[in-house]
Protein backbone atom coordinates (compact mmCIF):
# COMPACT_ATOMS: atom_id res chain seq x y z
CA UNK A 1 0.00 0.00 0.00
CA UNK A 2 1.30 3.22 -0.80
CA UNK A 3 -1.53 5.29 1.56
CA UNK A 4 0.03 6.12 4.71
CA UNK A 5 -2.78 5.37 7.02
CA UNK A 6 -2.21 5.17 10.99
CA UNK A 7 -5.28 3.02 12.37
CA UNK A 8 -5.58 4.06 15.81
CA UNK A 9 -7.72 1.27 17.64
CA UNK A 10 -10.40 2.02 20.26
CA UNK A 11 -11.16 0.40 23.71
CA UNK A 12 -13.91 -1.33 21.57
CA UNK A 13 -11.60 -2.75 19.24
CA UNK A 14 -12.58 -0.91 15.93
CA UNK A 15 -9.90 1.12 13.98
CA UNK A 16 -9.72 4.64 12.76
CA UNK A 17 -8.12 5.21 10.01
CA UNK A 18 -6.00 8.45 10.10
CA UNK A 19 -4.18 10.18 7.39
CA UNK A 20 -1.16 12.00 8.50
CA UNK A 21 -0.17 14.79 6.74
CA UNK A 22 3.28 15.23 5.00
CA UNK A 23 6.05 17.72 4.36
CA UNK A 24 4.75 19.55 1.51
CA UNK A 25 1.05 20.18 3.02
CA UNK A 26 2.61 21.27 5.95
CA UNK A 27 5.00 23.72 4.89
CA UNK A 28 2.45 25.36 2.68
CA UNK A 29 0.04 25.62 5.75
CA UNK A 30 3.13 26.78 8.22
CA UNK A 31 3.55 29.74 5.31
CA UNK A 32 0.44 31.03 5.54
CA UNK A 33 -0.17 30.97 9.21
CA UNK A 34 3.27 33.27 9.14
CA UNK A 35 2.10 35.55 6.32
CA UNK A 36 -1.16 35.82 8.96
CA UNK A 37 1.02 36.42 11.63
CA UNK A 38 3.24 39.35 10.04
CA UNK A 39 -0.32 40.75 8.77
CA UNK A 40 -0.90 41.30 12.32
CA UNK A 41 1.69 42.53 13.25
CA UNK A 42 1.98 45.54 10.98
CA UNK A 43 -1.36 46.17 11.10
CA UNK A 44 -1.19 46.10 15.13
CA UNK A 45 2.55 48.41 14.51
CA UNK A 46 0.39 51.05 12.71
CA UNK A 47 -2.80 51.48 14.52
CA UNK A 48 -0.56 51.15 18.02
CA UNK A 49 2.09 53.87 16.53
CA UNK A 50 -0.20 56.36 17.65
CA UNK A 51 -0.52 55.87 21.48
CA UNK A 52 3.71 56.01 22.64
CA UNK A 53 4.89 54.33 24.95
CA UNK A 54 1.49 52.09 25.49
CA UNK A 55 0.93 51.19 22.74
CA UNK A 56 5.05 49.90 21.78
CA UNK A 57 4.10 48.17 25.44
CA UNK A 58 0.91 46.53 23.73
CA UNK A 59 2.72 45.95 20.88
CA UNK A 60 5.34 43.56 22.31
CA UNK A 61 2.65 41.83 24.74
CA UNK A 62 0.39 41.48 21.83
CA UNK A 63 3.45 39.76 19.52
CA UNK A 64 4.78 37.71 22.34
CA UNK A 65 0.79 35.79 22.77
CA UNK A 66 1.21 35.55 18.78
CA UNK A 67 4.30 34.13 18.57
CA UNK A 68 3.69 31.28 21.84
CA UNK A 69 -0.38 31.28 21.85
CA UNK A 70 -1.54 31.30 18.15
CA UNK A 71 -1.28 27.75 17.09
CA UNK A 72 -2.96 26.95 20.35
CA UNK A 73 -5.93 29.00 20.63
CA UNK A 74 -6.88 27.73 17.05
CA UNK A 75 -5.64 24.09 17.82
CA UNK A 76 -8.32 23.80 20.73
CA UNK A 77 -10.97 25.63 18.81
CA UNK A 78 -13.63 23.72 16.95
CA UNK A 79 -11.59 23.13 13.97
CA UNK A 80 -8.78 21.44 15.62
CA UNK A 81 -6.72 23.44 13.24
CA UNK A 82 -4.73 27.25 12.61
CA UNK A 83 -5.87 29.13 9.68
CA UNK A 84 -3.27 27.86 7.42
CA UNK A 85 -3.70 24.25 8.48
CA UNK A 86 -7.71 24.82 7.85
CA UNK A 87 -7.15 26.27 3.94
CA UNK A 88 -4.51 23.30 3.24
CA UNK A 89 -7.60 20.62 4.68
CA UNK A 90 -5.72 19.88 7.99
CA UNK A 91 -6.34 18.88 11.63
CA UNK A 92 -4.50 18.33 14.49
CA UNK A 93 -5.20 15.50 16.68
CA UNK A 94 -3.54 13.08 19.53
CA UNK A 95 -2.27 9.91 17.87
CA UNK A 96 -5.48 8.08 19.17
CA UNK A 97 -7.22 9.80 17.12
CA UNK A 98 -8.98 12.26 19.51
CA UNK A 99 -9.34 15.36 19.66
CA UNK A 100 -6.47 17.44 20.74
CA UNK A 101 -6.22 18.08 24.55
CA UNK A 102 -4.72 21.91 26.41
CA UNK A 103 -1.55 20.41 27.62
CA UNK A 104 -0.66 18.32 24.12
CA UNK A 105 -1.43 21.53 21.87
CA UNK A 106 0.60 23.65 24.40
CA UNK A 107 3.52 21.06 24.71
CA UNK A 108 3.70 20.97 20.64
CA UNK A 109 3.97 24.67 19.94
CA UNK A 110 6.45 24.93 23.02
CA UNK A 111 8.81 22.36 21.66
CA UNK A 112 8.30 24.11 17.85
CA UNK A 113 11.76 26.17 19.01
CA UNK A 114 13.43 22.72 19.25
CA UNK A 115 12.02 21.74 15.82
CA UNK A 116 13.36 24.59 14.29
CA UNK A 117 17.44 24.03 15.39
CA UNK A 118 19.74 23.83 14.47
CA UNK A 119 18.08 26.02 11.68
CA UNK A 120 15.11 26.64 9.36
CA UNK A 121 13.18 23.64 10.80
CA UNK A 122 16.34 21.46 10.41
CA UNK A 123 14.89 18.77 13.14
CA UNK A 124 11.73 18.60 12.15
CA UNK A 125 11.89 17.77 8.59
CA UNK A 126 14.46 14.82 9.39
CA UNK A 127 11.37 13.61 11.65
CA UNK A 128 9.12 13.96 9.21
CA UNK A 129 10.61 12.59 6.75
CA UNK A 130 11.77 9.79 8.49
CA UNK A 131 8.72 9.23 10.30
CA UNK A 132 5.82 7.00 8.51
CA UNK A 133 3.73 8.99 10.85
CA UNK A 134 5.75 12.34 9.89
CA UNK A 135 5.60 13.21 13.49
CA UNK A 136 8.12 16.52 14.14
CA UNK A 137 9.81 16.48 17.68
CA UNK A 138 6.78 18.37 19.11
CA UNK A 139 4.77 15.72 17.65
CA UNK A 140 6.47 13.04 19.78
CA UNK A 141 6.41 14.48 22.58
CA UNK A 142 2.65 15.90 22.55
CA UNK A 143 1.33 12.82 21.38
CA UNK A 144 0.62 14.74 18.27
CA UNK A 145 -0.58 13.74 14.65
CA UNK A 146 -1.30 16.18 11.72
CA UNK A 147 -3.43 14.47 9.85
CA UNK A 148 -5.66 15.03 6.56
CA UNK A 149 -9.46 15.72 6.85
CA UNK A 150 -11.58 13.04 6.10
CA UNK A 151 -12.81 14.04 2.30
CA UNK A 152 -16.07 13.64 1.27
CA UNK A 153 -16.52 10.50 -0.80
CA UNK A 154 -17.17 11.18 -4.68
CA UNK A 155 -21.00 10.86 -5.50
CA UNK A 156 -20.74 7.22 -6.95
CA UNK A 157 -24.64 6.79 -7.78
CA UNK A 158 -25.55 6.86 -11.30
CA UNK A 159 -29.58 7.02 -11.21
CA UNK A 160 -29.82 5.74 -14.92
CA UNK A 161 -28.24 2.26 -13.82
CA UNK A 162 -30.39 -0.87 -12.64
CA UNK A 163 -28.44 -2.04 -10.06
CA UNK A 164 -27.63 -5.91 -10.22
CA UNK A 165 -26.79 -7.97 -7.61
CA UNK A 166 -23.15 -9.46 -7.61
CA UNK A 167 -23.03 -13.32 -8.23
CA UNK A 168 -19.85 -13.91 -5.96
CA UNK A 169 -19.06 -12.78 -2.54
CA UNK A 170 -16.87 -9.45 -3.03
CA UNK A 171 -14.08 -8.50 -0.26
CA UNK A 172 -14.04 -5.18 0.96
CA UNK A 173 -11.29 -4.38 -1.51
CA UNK A 174 -12.62 -5.38 -4.63
CA UNK A 175 -16.00 -3.30 -3.55
CA UNK A 176 -14.10 0.30 -3.12
CA UNK A 177 -12.63 -0.42 -6.52
CA UNK A 178 -15.76 -1.28 -8.02
CA UNK A 179 -17.58 1.86 -6.20
CA UNK A 180 -14.65 3.98 -7.07
CA UNK A 181 -14.81 2.83 -11.46
CA UNK A 182 -18.54 4.32 -11.02
CA UNK A 183 -17.67 7.24 -9.16
CA UNK A 184 -15.32 7.70 -12.43
CA UNK A 185 -17.55 6.65 -14.64
CA UNK A 186 -19.01 10.33 -16.22
CA UNK A 187 -14.97 11.50 -16.26
CA UNK A 188 -13.95 8.11 -18.95
CA UNK A 189 -14.12 7.87 -22.24
CA UNK A 190 -16.58 5.29 -23.37
CA UNK A 191 -14.07 3.01 -24.89
CA UNK A 192 -11.70 3.71 -20.86
CA UNK A 193 -14.97 2.62 -18.98
CA UNK A 194 -15.26 -0.98 -21.32
CA UNK A 195 -11.93 -1.66 -21.35
CA UNK A 196 -11.64 -0.97 -17.39
CA UNK A 197 -15.39 -2.69 -16.61
CA UNK A 198 -14.16 -5.81 -18.95
CA UNK A 199 -11.84 -6.90 -15.92
CA UNK A 200 -13.98 -6.52 -13.37
CA UNK A 201 -16.88 -8.09 -16.32
CA UNK A 202 -16.57 -11.60 -13.50
CA UNK A 203 -18.70 -9.73 -10.89
CA UNK A 204 -22.15 -9.37 -12.98
CA UNK A 205 -22.02 -13.41 -13.91
CA UNK A 206 -23.59 -12.83 -17.64
CA UNK A 207 -21.28 -13.64 -19.77
CA UNK A 208 -20.93 -13.14 -24.30
CA UNK A 209 -22.41 -9.78 -23.91
CA UNK A 210 -22.25 -6.90 -26.13
CA UNK A 211 -19.25 -4.66 -24.09
CA UNK A 212 -21.76 -1.79 -23.49
CA UNK A 213 -24.10 -4.52 -21.65
CA UNK A 214 -21.27 -5.63 -19.20
CA UNK A 215 -20.25 -1.84 -18.27
CA UNK A 216 -24.26 -1.30 -17.65
CA UNK A 217 -24.28 -4.51 -15.74
CA UNK A 218 -21.13 -3.85 -13.92
CA UNK A 219 -21.95 -0.73 -12.68
CA UNK A 220 -24.93 -1.94 -11.75
CA UNK A 221 -23.10 -3.80 -8.84
CA UNK A 222 -21.49 -0.95 -8.27
CA UNK A 223 -24.95 0.78 -7.56
CA UNK A 224 -26.23 -2.42 -5.64
CA UNK A 225 -23.07 -2.35 -3.46
CA UNK A 226 -23.78 1.25 -2.55
CA UNK A 227 -27.07 0.20 -1.03
CA UNK A 228 -29.59 0.84 -3.85
CA UNK A 229 -31.75 -2.10 -5.15
CA UNK A 230 -34.31 -0.57 -7.33
CA UNK B 1 -28.11 -13.26 7.83
CA UNK B 2 -27.78 -11.44 4.56
CA UNK B 3 -26.51 -7.73 5.26
CA UNK B 4 -29.86 -6.27 4.19
CA UNK B 5 -31.59 -8.25 6.98
CA UNK B 6 -28.61 -7.07 9.06
CA UNK B 7 -29.38 -3.59 8.20
CA UNK B 8 -32.94 -3.85 8.86
CA UNK B 9 -32.35 -5.36 12.12
CA UNK B 10 -30.43 -2.62 13.57
CA UNK B 11 -31.18 0.36 11.93
CA UNK B 12 -33.62 1.76 14.50
CA UNK B 13 -30.49 1.77 16.84
CA UNK B 14 -27.83 3.43 14.38
CA UNK B 15 -30.45 6.11 13.60
CA UNK B 16 -31.27 6.61 17.26
CA UNK B 17 -27.36 7.12 18.05
CA UNK B 18 -26.99 9.98 14.99
CA UNK B 19 -29.81 11.84 16.39
CA UNK B 20 -28.76 11.59 19.50
CA UNK B 21 -24.80 12.78 18.33
CA UNK B 22 -26.59 15.59 16.43
CA UNK B 23 -27.97 16.76 19.53
CA UNK B 24 -24.67 16.85 21.21
CA UNK B 25 -22.94 18.32 18.76
CA UNK B 26 -25.52 21.29 18.27
CA UNK B 27 -24.62 22.41 21.90
CA UNK B 28 -26.77 22.28 25.24
CA UNK B 29 -28.83 25.34 23.77
CA UNK B 30 -31.24 22.92 22.29
CA UNK B 31 -31.36 21.11 25.61
CA UNK B 32 -32.26 24.08 27.24
CA UNK B 33 -35.18 24.44 24.92
CA UNK B 34 -36.12 21.10 26.16
CA UNK B 35 -36.32 19.08 23.11
CA UNK B 36 -35.13 15.82 23.01
CA UNK B 37 -33.08 15.16 25.85
CA UNK B 38 -29.22 13.86 25.65
CA UNK B 39 -29.35 10.29 27.62
CA UNK B 40 -25.51 9.86 28.32
CA UNK B 41 -26.01 6.00 29.26
CA UNK B 42 -27.84 5.21 25.88
CA UNK B 43 -25.47 6.88 23.86
CA UNK B 44 -22.38 4.73 25.58
CA UNK B 45 -24.58 2.11 24.73
CA UNK B 46 -25.46 2.34 21.46
CA UNK B 47 -22.16 3.15 20.73
CA UNK B 48 -20.73 -0.27 21.73
CA UNK B 49 -23.40 -1.88 19.73
CA UNK B 50 -21.99 0.10 17.00
CA UNK B 51 -18.84 -1.03 17.40
CA UNK B 52 -19.95 -4.58 17.36
CA UNK B 53 -22.22 -4.50 14.44
CA UNK B 54 -19.17 -2.86 12.62
CA UNK B 55 -16.75 -5.57 13.66
CA UNK B 56 -19.33 -8.27 12.68
CA UNK B 57 -19.96 -6.38 9.02
CA UNK B 58 -16.27 -6.18 8.69
CA UNK B 59 -15.34 -9.93 9.06
CA UNK B 60 -18.71 -10.55 7.10
CA UNK B 61 -17.37 -8.54 4.23
CA UNK B 62 -20.83 -6.85 4.08
CA UNK B 63 -21.44 -4.17 1.15
CA UNK B 64 -19.25 -0.98 1.24
CA UNK B 65 -22.39 1.24 2.16
CA UNK B 66 -23.15 -0.49 5.30
CA UNK B 67 -19.06 -0.69 6.48
CA UNK B 68 -18.96 3.11 5.46
CA UNK B 69 -22.25 4.57 7.50
CA UNK B 70 -20.77 2.17 10.65
CA UNK B 71 -17.08 3.77 10.20
CA UNK B 72 -18.28 7.57 10.35
CA UNK B 73 -20.94 6.80 13.04
CA UNK B 74 -18.43 5.25 15.65
CA UNK B 75 -15.78 7.42 14.96
CA UNK B 76 -17.79 10.06 15.20
CA UNK B 77 -19.32 9.10 18.33
CA UNK B 78 -16.02 8.43 19.68
CA UNK B 79 -14.70 11.53 19.33
CA UNK B 80 -17.74 12.64 21.27
CA UNK B 81 -17.91 10.10 24.19
CA UNK B 82 -13.64 10.27 24.80
CA UNK B 83 -13.68 14.15 24.28
CA UNK B 84 -11.91 15.74 27.49
CA UNK B 85 -12.56 19.04 28.79
CA UNK B 86 -9.70 20.28 30.39
CA UNK B 87 -11.29 23.40 30.60
CA UNK B 88 -12.79 26.42 33.40
CA UNK B 89 -12.12 27.70 36.77
CA UNK B 90 -12.05 24.34 38.77
CA UNK B 91 -9.18 22.74 36.89
CA UNK B 92 -7.36 26.47 36.86
CA UNK B 93 -7.66 26.50 40.67
CA UNK B 94 -6.60 22.68 41.16
CA UNK B 95 -3.50 23.50 38.80
CA UNK B 96 -2.43 26.20 41.20
CA UNK B 97 -3.65 24.67 44.66
CA UNK B 98 -1.78 20.93 43.48
CA UNK B 99 -0.99 20.34 40.68
CA UNK B 100 1.54 22.50 39.88
CA UNK B 101 3.65 22.49 43.60
CA UNK B 102 3.06 18.85 43.21
CA UNK B 103 4.90 18.20 40.00
CA UNK B 104 7.50 20.76 41.33
CA UNK B 105 8.01 18.26 44.22
CA UNK B 106 8.05 15.21 42.01
CA UNK B 107 11.20 16.30 39.95
CA UNK B 108 12.68 17.89 43.15
CA UNK B 109 15.74 15.87 41.96
CA UNK B 110 15.94 17.85 38.86
CA UNK B 111 14.95 21.07 40.42
CA UNK B 112 18.07 20.45 42.75
CA UNK B 113 20.29 19.68 39.92
CA UNK B 114 19.12 22.92 38.30
CA UNK B 115 19.71 25.17 41.37
CA UNK B 116 23.10 23.84 41.84
CA UNK B 117 23.93 24.75 38.02
CA UNK B 118 22.54 28.31 38.62
CA UNK B 119 23.60 29.07 42.20
CA UNK B 120 27.25 27.60 41.99
CA UNK B 121 28.61 29.60 38.88
CA UNK B 122 26.55 32.05 39.66
CA UNK B 123 28.15 32.61 43.25
CA UNK B 124 31.52 31.67 41.60
CA UNK B 125 31.60 34.38 39.04
CA UNK B 126 30.35 37.01 41.66
CA UNK B 127 33.50 36.72 43.44
CA UNK B 128 35.53 35.58 40.86
CA UNK B 129 34.39 39.86 39.18
CA UNK B 130 34.15 41.26 42.93
CA UNK B 131 38.17 40.13 43.61
CA UNK B 132 39.47 41.16 40.01
CA UNK B 133 36.53 43.76 38.48
CA UNK B 134 38.27 43.08 34.71
CA UNK B 135 37.50 39.52 34.60
CA UNK B 136 33.79 41.45 33.87
CA UNK B 137 35.24 41.92 30.01
CA UNK B 138 35.50 38.12 29.88
CA UNK B 139 31.82 37.97 29.74
CA UNK B 140 30.26 41.47 29.00
CA UNK B 141 32.01 44.27 26.15
CA UNK B 142 33.32 47.01 27.90
CA UNK B 143 30.19 49.07 26.31
CA UNK B 144 27.64 47.37 28.18
CA UNK B 145 29.38 47.25 31.06
CA UNK B 146 29.57 50.81 31.03
CA UNK B 147 26.25 51.16 30.47
CA UNK B 148 24.81 48.70 33.08
CA UNK B 149 27.14 50.52 35.61
CA UNK B 150 25.09 54.01 34.60
CA UNK B 151 21.60 52.23 34.74
CA UNK B 152 22.16 51.63 38.25
CA UNK B 153 24.61 54.53 38.96
CA UNK B 154 22.46 57.60 41.47
CA UNK B 155 22.54 60.21 38.43
CA UNK B 156 20.06 60.40 35.53
CA UNK B 157 17.11 58.55 34.42
CA UNK B 158 17.89 54.66 35.75
CA UNK B 159 16.50 51.67 35.55
CA UNK B 160 16.31 51.91 39.40
CA UNK B 161 14.27 54.98 38.77
CA UNK B 162 12.23 55.23 36.23
CA UNK B 163 9.27 57.96 36.53
CA UNK B 164 6.10 57.50 34.69
CA UNK B 165 3.44 55.21 33.83
CA UNK B 166 4.41 54.73 30.04
CA UNK B 167 7.80 53.95 30.50
CA UNK B 168 7.05 51.44 32.93
CA UNK B 169 4.25 50.11 30.88
CA UNK B 170 6.76 49.46 28.41
CA UNK B 171 8.98 47.88 30.99
CA UNK B 172 6.37 45.24 31.56
CA UNK B 173 5.89 44.61 27.55
CA UNK B 174 9.22 43.73 27.24
CA UNK B 175 9.93 41.67 29.97
CA UNK B 176 6.92 39.48 28.92
CA UNK B 177 8.09 39.27 25.31
CA UNK B 178 11.49 38.59 26.74
CA UNK B 179 11.57 37.01 29.72
CA UNK B 180 8.76 34.41 28.98
CA UNK B 181 9.78 33.81 25.30
CA UNK B 182 13.22 32.67 26.77
CA UNK B 183 12.01 30.57 28.94
CA UNK B 184 10.08 28.75 27.18
CA UNK B 185 13.44 28.44 24.79
CA UNK B 186 15.26 27.03 27.36
CA UNK B 187 12.31 24.35 27.92
CA UNK B 188 12.64 23.21 24.35
CA UNK B 189 15.97 23.01 24.08
CA UNK B 190 15.93 20.69 26.80
CA UNK B 191 14.83 18.24 24.49
CA UNK B 192 18.71 17.83 23.25
CA UNK B 193 19.51 15.41 26.11
CA UNK B 194 19.33 18.68 28.63
CA UNK B 195 22.99 19.97 26.80
CA UNK B 196 20.47 22.86 25.41
CA UNK B 197 18.79 23.69 29.17
CA UNK B 198 22.62 23.35 31.17
CA UNK B 199 24.39 25.96 28.74
CA UNK B 200 21.17 28.57 29.29
CA UNK B 201 21.28 27.91 32.80
CA UNK B 202 24.88 28.57 33.01
CA UNK B 203 24.95 31.25 30.63
CA UNK B 204 22.43 33.34 32.48
CA UNK B 205 24.23 31.85 35.61
CA UNK B 206 27.74 33.28 34.64
CA UNK B 207 26.12 36.77 33.28
CA UNK B 208 24.45 37.35 36.53
CA UNK B 209 27.14 36.45 38.81
CA UNK B 210 29.65 38.23 37.05
CA UNK B 211 27.49 41.54 36.82
CA UNK B 212 26.35 41.38 40.43
CA UNK B 213 29.83 41.15 41.29
CA UNK B 214 31.11 43.81 39.10
CA UNK B 215 28.60 46.17 40.22
CA UNK B 216 28.96 45.30 44.20
CA UNK B 217 32.65 46.34 43.82
CA UNK B 218 31.84 49.50 42.41
CA UNK B 219 29.73 50.27 45.16
CA UNK B 220 26.86 49.94 43.37
CA UNK B 221 25.52 47.32 45.74
CA UNK B 222 22.18 49.22 47.17
CA UNK B 223 20.62 50.27 44.22
CA UNK B 224 21.59 46.72 42.43
CA UNK B 225 20.41 44.85 45.10
CA UNK B 226 17.46 46.46 46.10
CA UNK B 227 16.07 46.46 42.45
CA UNK B 228 16.29 43.05 41.88
CA UNK B 229 16.02 41.05 44.93
CA UNK B 230 11.92 41.18 44.67
CA UNK B 231 11.28 39.70 41.42
CA UNK B 232 14.32 37.37 41.27
CA UNK B 233 11.93 35.49 43.63
CA UNK B 234 9.70 34.90 41.34
CA UNK B 235 12.04 34.63 37.88
CA UNK B 236 15.11 33.26 39.53
CA UNK B 237 13.17 29.79 40.54
CA UNK B 238 11.02 30.10 37.86
CA UNK B 239 14.52 30.29 35.62
CA UNK B 240 15.43 27.19 38.00
CA UNK B 241 12.03 25.51 37.39
CA UNK B 242 12.39 25.60 33.87
CA UNK B 243 15.92 24.26 33.83
CA UNK B 244 14.42 21.79 36.11
CA UNK B 245 11.66 20.91 33.07
CA UNK B 246 13.67 20.76 30.51
CA UNK B 247 16.60 18.54 31.98
CA UNK B 248 13.49 16.01 32.81
CA UNK B 249 12.88 16.63 28.71
CA UNK B 250 16.84 15.32 27.82
CA UNK B 251 16.22 12.43 30.61
CA UNK B 252 13.92 10.90 29.39
CA UNK B 253 15.50 10.04 26.29
CA UNK B 254 18.77 9.35 27.76
CA UNK B 255 17.72 6.79 30.18
CA UNK B 256 13.96 5.56 28.93
CA UNK B 257 14.26 3.09 31.04
CA UNK B 258 11.81 0.45 30.57
CA UNK B 259 9.66 2.25 28.06
CA UNK B 260 10.43 3.07 24.01
CA UNK B 261 12.59 6.57 23.89
CA UNK B 262 9.31 7.98 22.38
CA UNK B 263 7.00 6.77 24.97
CA UNK B 264 9.75 7.91 27.66
CA UNK B 265 9.61 11.41 25.94
CA UNK B 266 5.81 12.15 25.61
CA UNK B 267 5.45 10.75 29.27
CA UNK B 268 8.10 13.34 30.80
CA UNK B 269 6.51 16.15 28.13
CA UNK B 270 3.01 15.54 29.78
CA UNK B 271 4.54 15.55 33.27
CA UNK B 272 6.84 18.25 33.13
CA UNK B 273 4.38 20.62 31.06
CA UNK B 274 2.51 21.11 34.73
CA UNK B 275 5.69 22.98 35.25
CA UNK B 276 5.85 25.28 32.62
CA UNK B 277 2.26 26.59 33.36
CA UNK B 278 3.49 27.66 36.43
CA UNK B 279 6.66 29.06 35.49
CA UNK B 280 4.54 31.12 32.93
CA UNK B 281 2.37 32.59 35.80
CA UNK B 282 5.39 32.76 37.95
CA UNK B 283 7.08 35.20 35.19
CA UNK B 284 4.18 36.84 34.82
CA UNK B 285 3.92 38.36 37.92
CA UNK B 286 8.00 38.95 37.96
CA UNK B 287 7.79 41.30 35.20
CA UNK B 288 4.85 43.12 36.96
CA UNK B 289 7.04 43.68 40.38
CA UNK B 290 9.98 44.47 38.16
CA UNK B 291 8.00 46.68 35.93
CA UNK B 292 6.16 48.69 38.53
CA UNK B 293 7.30 47.86 42.10
CA UNK B 294 11.30 47.69 41.76
CA UNK B 295 11.75 50.22 39.43
CA UNK B 296 10.20 52.69 42.23
CA UNK B 297 13.22 53.74 43.92
CA UNK B 298 11.50 56.49 46.02
CA UNK B 299 10.48 53.49 48.20
CA UNK B 300 12.50 53.60 51.71
CA UNK B 301 15.21 50.24 51.45
CA UNK B 302 13.77 48.79 54.49
CA UNK B 303 10.20 48.14 53.04
CA UNK B 304 11.71 47.28 49.78
CA UNK B 305 13.51 44.09 51.42
CA UNK B 306 10.64 42.96 53.89
CA UNK B 307 8.52 42.70 51.14
CA UNK B 308 11.10 40.89 48.84
CA UNK B 309 12.03 38.28 52.56
CA UNK B 310 7.62 37.59 52.44
CA UNK B 311 8.22 37.09 48.43
CA UNK B 312 10.90 34.86 48.77
CA UNK B 313 9.28 33.28 51.65
CA UNK B 314 5.95 32.93 49.99
CA UNK B 315 7.03 31.43 46.70
CA UNK B 316 9.72 29.09 48.35
CA UNK B 317 6.70 27.70 50.85
CA UNK B 318 3.96 27.60 48.39
CA UNK B 319 6.43 25.47 46.33
CA UNK B 320 7.40 23.17 49.32
CA UNK B 321 4.13 22.73 50.84
CA UNK B 322 1.32 24.02 48.71
CA UNK B 323 -0.95 20.74 48.03
CA UNK B 324 0.63 18.31 50.47
CA UNK B 325 -2.09 16.55 51.98
CA UNK B 326 -2.92 15.22 48.45
CA UNK B 327 0.51 14.16 47.78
Amino acid sequence: MLDSVVAAETPEGILLELRPAGISARCCAYLIDQLIRIAIMYAAAFILMFFGGLGWAFWAILSFLLEWFYPVVFELGRNGATPGKRAMGLKVVMDNGLPITPAASLTRNLLRVADFLPMMFGAAIVSVLLRADSKRLGDLAAATLVVYLPRPAPKATLDMVTPVAPVRALSPRDQSALIALAARAPTLTVERLDELAAMAASVQGESRQPEAEVTRRVLGVAQWLLGRRT
Amino acid sequence: MTPLHFENLYRAEWDELESQLTLILDGRTRQKHGLEPIRGERVAELYRRACEHLALARARDYPRYLLDRLESLTSDAHQVIYQRREFGLSRLKRLFAQDFPRAVRAHSTYVWIATAITVVPMLLMGWLVYERPDLILSVLDADSAAEYEAMYSDSAETLGNISGAESRWQMFGFYIKHNIGLSFQFYAAGLFAGIGSIFFMLLNAVVSGALAGYLTERGLSESFYSFVVTHAAFELTALVLTGAAGLRLGHSLIAPGRLTRVQSLTQAARESIVMVYGIFVMLLIAAAIEAFWSSARWMPLPLKYSVAAVCWLGVLAYLAFQGRRAD
